[in-house]
């Protein structure tokens, strides 16, 4: 039987990359919620963040500034891409902008090569520190993850419900030509919310460098994990992608626990279960058209 | 026969004009741009004609490959027999996976279809390690014995069993454009409801278009792993799942040509940039890019007509044969 030291840390761990699946999914999940695109270009703002992370971790010796700059540069990249490519296109199949957004992705991951090479980077780990809970010994940067993980969830649930921007961005989801009806301008808020969603993605590529080693391919290689948390979750719900990121956390942690080589697949198998029943994930809603 | 002639005239000249591609480029080439337009006609039936965007080929591709090596590999010798066995394989797979997938809603038939590619993968790798011989993958190329009238162990001869293939497959492919059947396929794409309101079953075509479609990426599984001598899970590679989509669009989805036109382009670009400036995901990501804000009719889809008028100028009988031809 396994022990209950093993098991704990086991949850830990699970709930941390649970907590990185949630901040890599939510761009996704927020950019097909408003605009019915499927935005695979998000995975290019989380390698970007992760790799303006490590330069600025190595010019100046501080993580946080560097995840901040991630965060800043990668909402910046992502507003030039919505205003250069995505604004064309948003009145198109889904499946046509799922080809578009990989091509920028694509094109993306080149230039990176081109800045940045092929030789993966390693970042520091800022907090080495563990505390101990329940006898087990527990990094104090996972637990952060976590926290960071659901602040983010606290503040996105506080700008949708509390602020006015945030309500438009929900009646938008709702329906688009009533808001539109009431003059508010969807095109902006479109770009906010685009930029919001690049600048997320990119903080998940800040907090993960860490973690793992930085290379160019690093987008490519979540891009099917990130996929699965929005399928199981349903597309466009934020409460949705949460609870299936933290529930993907665990089957991997738990899997691997019980056999190695479940890790990657338990997932996997998982999702074909959940779409069996319920063919539009978790929390998902029937197809909703614009 | 005049009729037959006419129906069979731009399948013959395309391939003739890439069997004559062979006396310019290298064998190796032009056997790679065959095997991977057999591989994207698949993507392309469905993307085009069925309207299912699917980035999970690499698991059929994976499905055929891994059972002709498994009978190269541990049973038997007779490449024809193995390139049989990818084929049923193929059928029994996308048979069984079909049911479920085709249900779904075409965004999500795509994300399910790249997560059956992970699935596939690690199976391969890992869970199954003991059979395929994980990361080192099934290396077989002395077991394939030497057939009498088309020895497909030698890849000049390979090349003509590769070259006949294509021709059946695009003949088959342009059959169906002709049938009923096709129709039906063009009309779940555009109305499903109006298709079921005429008494049609959408699943039933849907699925019928899933496993021919896959089948014949598992054909072309099999033939990789016979030209290749070799199988490792890194065929199924999750990296790579996008290949056959991206040279779907590249050539026009759902033209009949366009599959040939994408993969001679793709592999021909792909060759000579990364010797040029080596960074080869930037050019092929932003032409992606470029083609579908163009209007997203890829090469052929852009070409086709032009010629049409061009040779519509000159010469009525081949212009409308031509229209015809490659609608």
């Amino acid at each position: 039987m396994i022990d209950a030291q093993l098991l704990i840390s086991a949850v830990i761990f699970g709930l941390s990359i649970g907590a990185i699946f949630f901040l890599m999914a939510i761009g996704l999940s927020l950019c097909f919620g408003l605009m019915r695109i499927i935005s695979l270009d998000q995975m290019l703002y989380y390698s970007l963040g992760a790799y303006i992370t490590y330069s600025v971790s190595v010019a100046s010796g501080s993580i946080a500034l560097g995840v901040l700059g991630g965060m800043v540069v990668a909402g910046l990249a992502s507003f030039a891409v919505e205003r250069l490519i995505l604004r064309r296109i948003y009145d198109r199949d889904i499946a046509f902008t799922m080809i578009t957004s990989f091509g920028v992705l694509i094109g993306g991951v080149g230039v990176i090569k081109y800045f940045w090479g092929l030789v993966p980077r390693p970042v520091q780990i800022p907090l080495s520190s563990q505390v101990t809970i329940a006898g087990t010994e527990v990094p104090v940067y996972r637990l952060m993850l976590i926290a960071i993980s659901l602040l983010v969830y606290g503040g996105l649930w506080l700008f949708l419900n509390r602020t006015i921007i945030g309500k438009a961005i929900r009646a938008g989801i709702e329906s688009i030509e009533h808001v539109e009806g009431l003059g508010i301008n969807v095109y902006r808020l479109f770009t906010v919310t685009f930029i919001i969603a690049g600048s997320l993605s990119g903080l998940a590529g800040g907090l993960y460098a860490p973690l793992i080693m930085v290379d160019p391919q690093m987008g490519l290689d979540v891009l099917a994990f990130v996929f699965m948390v929005v399928i199981i979750g349903g597309l466009g719900s934020i409460k949705g992608t949460l609870v299936s990121a933290f529930l993907v956390g665990q089957v991997v942690s738990l899997g691997s626990l019980i056999y190695a080589p479940l890790a990657q697949m338990a997932p996997f198998a998982v999702m074909l279960l959940i779409l069996l029943i319920r063919p539009t994930g978790l929390y998902g809603t029937a197809f909703l058209k614009r | 026969m005049l009729n037959a002639l006419k129906w069979w005239w731009g399948i013959l000249l395309a391939f003739s004009l890439l069997a004559c591609l062979r006396l310019f480029a290298p064998l190796p080439f032009v056997n790679e741009v065959l095997l991977f337009s057999i591989y994207t006609i698949g993507c392309n039936f469905l993307l085009g004609r069925v309207g299912f965007i699917s980035f999970g080929q690499p698991a059929y591709l994976a499905v055929g490959a891994y059972a002709a090596a498994f009978y190269l590999y541990y049973f038997g010798t007779n490449p024809y027999v193995a390139i049989l066995l990818g084929i049923v394989a193929g059928v029994i797979v996308s048979l069984a996976v079909g049911p479920l997938f085709v249900r779904l809603r075409s965004d999500y038939f795509a994300l399910v279809n790249l997560a059956l590619t992970v699935i596939v993968f690690y199976l391969m790798q890992k869970v199954l390690a003991g059979i395929t011989k994980g990361d080192n993958g099934l290396w077989f190329l002395a077991n394939i014995a030497s057939t009498p009238l088309l020895d497909i162990s030698r890849a000049d001869q390979f090349f003509i069993f590769a070259l006949l293939v294509a021709v059946a497959i695009w003949a088959f492919y342009k059959y169906l454009d002709d049938t009923l059947y096709g129709a039906c396929c063009l009309a779940t794409k555009v109305n499903e409801d109006k298709l079921h309101f005429l008494g049609y079953s959408n699943f039933r075509i849907r699925l019928l278009a899933f496993v021919i479609a896959n089948t014949t990426t598992a054909l072309a599984g099999a033939m990789y792993a016979i030209y290749l001598g070799l199988v490792s899970p890194e065929i199924a590679s999750p990296a790579r799942a996008a290949d056959p989509v991206v040279v779907t669009i590249l050539g026009g989805a759902g033209t009949l040509y366009g599959p040939l036109v994408g993969a001679l382009a793709y592999t021909g670009m792909k060759d000579v940039i990364s010797k040029l400036i080596g960074n080869w995901e930037l050019f092929i990501g932003f032409l992606l890019v470029f083609i579908m804000l163009a209007g997203e009719k890829g090469i052929w889809g852009t070409l086709e007509p032009r010629l049409t008028k061009a040779l519509f100028r000159k010469r009525d009988v081949a212009s409308a044969t031509k229209g015809r031809a490659s609608r």
